[in-house]
């Protein structure tokens, strides 16, 4: 089974590191030239990404998918410093909910007073397919310089009813039409061997009752 | 034969009545047009045959081929062979069309208990309705309904009905948003299906999509039910007077 929990350093001759995510703090230094690439699909615990751009054109492009069910109680935890000027960060975090599953997520960007001509972009949404499943989103942009881009944003909500319904109108079951419009929604975050998984987390958790 | 038959039908969206003992019924290789002002009640009409959740039907009955359609699902319904073309299309982004097109093909052919088409048969079926209303295979590609002009929107609504062949065929405002070209290219796409056995209900302002789709009969809804029935003069007569003289 190929690891999907993948955390990666790119230089410009290839990879640096390429190391699973661990349980904690997971520290990333990210040196001149660099590119940090994580891609993290995110069911079974807390995920904490402290991420230093220390270096010229220090990248980092985070991608994370949540899918959570039941009762649990899951937080993700990402922090960036552009330590450097001229780094860039990018981070997209999407995922379903369902039953009482509760997620917090809080994204930090800090830009410090030197970090001139650096931009950084936290987005995120989150689709509930249960009343009782709940995100809480927390994005904090904590920015000392004065030529700089960045932004975030969030937006939580069930899956869209006209949507539904179309699909519904053309003849698709709803449980099919629910997992259609969620693949969907995941699919530009998604990379072909994540597939399986959501498909399997699907056919477990997408039911009738939305 | 009563194709579709709805009897005293009352529905209404949030806390507003607006089908108010509407009644009709459809036989089999008929179309039927109905026409009427803004806000008398013709989408709600569609959205309830085709049973959209936000609509709510507080009494009346609907029945297809029979069946009670107040008791399906939306789903059950296109399946038994009721298709909506809707007044604006949906978009699906990240929905490729050809596989919402084959997932939808595949739902009614399990429904009716036949086997589904592999994918040469599919492929086969699609290129030949595509190419006969103008849809490109790089239209196919694209997500459903994104980044479409209102045009091809509607050439999409039209060719989706072709390829599935539904029995009864809801149009609804298939002419707005259409100019004369993508009309007469729909509007083909409709009459090549008429079959003794196919019926359609066509839901317009205006007697111009008449002129190229004919009509049966045509009906005037005033404030949630028919007010007059007739033939395709009475949309002629109406062209000239207005709405002004029903309400």
């Amino acid at each position: 089974m190929k690891a999907i929990n993948n955390l990666c350093l790119m230089g410009m001759n290839g990879v640096l590191a390429d190391t699973p995510l661990k349980e904690g703090v997971n520290e990333i230094i990210v040196p001149e030239n660099t590119l940090f690439e994580a891609k993290i699909l995110h069911i079974f615990s807390d995920i904490s990404l402290k991420i230093l751009l220390v270096g010229d054109r220090s990248k980092c492009d985070v991608k994370i998918v949540y899918l959570c069910n039941k009762n649990n109680n899951y937080n993700i935890n990402i922090e960036v410093i552009h330590e450097h000027k001229n780094t860039l960060s990018n981070h997209q975090i999407k995922g379903v909910l369902t039953d009482n599953a509760k997620m917090v997520l809080n994204g930090v960007i800090r830009m410090p007073k030197d970090s001139q001509k650096c931009e950084g972009f936290l987005n995120h949404r989150g689709v509930l397919l249960s009343e009782n499943a709940s995100v809480k989103v927390t994005p904090e942009l904590e920015i000392f310089a004065d030529d700089v881009k960045c932004s975030h944003g969030s937006a939580i909500g069930a899956l869209d009813e006209n949507q539904l319904f179309y699909l519904l109108a053309r003849g698709i079951d709803k449980i099919t039409a629910q997992k259609i419009l969620l693949k969907a929604y995941l699919s530009d975050l998604l990379p072909d061997v994540w597939d399986e998984y959501i498909d399997d987390w699907m056919a477990k958790n997408v039911s009738t009752h939305v | 034969m009563a194709l579709l038959e709805i009897k005293n039908l009352c529905a209404r969206v949030g806390e507003k009545e607006i089908l108010k003992n509407f009644s009709l019924t459809i036989n089999e290789g008929e179309i039927h047009a109905i026409m009427g002002p803004n806000g008398s009640g013709k989408s709600t009409l569609s959205n309830v045959i085709a049973g959209h959740p936000a609509y709510e039907v507080t009494s009346g009955e609907i029945y297809f081929k029979g069946l009670n359609v107040l008791e399906m699902t939306p789903d059950e319904r296109a399946n038994s062979g009721i298709f909506l073309a809707f007044q604006y299309p949906t978009e699906l982004p990240g929905v490729g069309t050809a596989l919402f097109l084959k997932t939808a093909m595949n739902a009614k052919l399990k429904f009716l208990g036949k086997p589904e088409l592999d994918a040469v048969t599919f492929m086969k079926k699609l290129k030949v309705r595509a190419n006969a209303l103008g849809i490109t295979d790089e239209m196919l590609k694209r997500p459903v309904n994104v980044g479409f002009s209102g045009g091809e929107k509607k050439k999409m609504e039209t060719f989706q009905m072709a390829f599935l062949e539904p029995d009864f065929c809801i149009l609804d405002e298939m002419d707005s948003g259409l100019d004369i070209d993508a009309l007469r290219v729909v509007s083909t796409g409709v009459n090549v299906m008429r079959e003794p056995k196919r019926s359609f209900l066509i839901i317009t302002h205006y007697q111009r999509l008449l002129d190229y789709i004919e009509p049966d009969y045509v009906h005037i809804m005033v404030d949630g039910r028919i007010v007059e029935s007739g033939d395709k003069n009475l949309a002629l007569k109406l062209e000239e007077k207005g709405y002004e003289s029903y309400k």
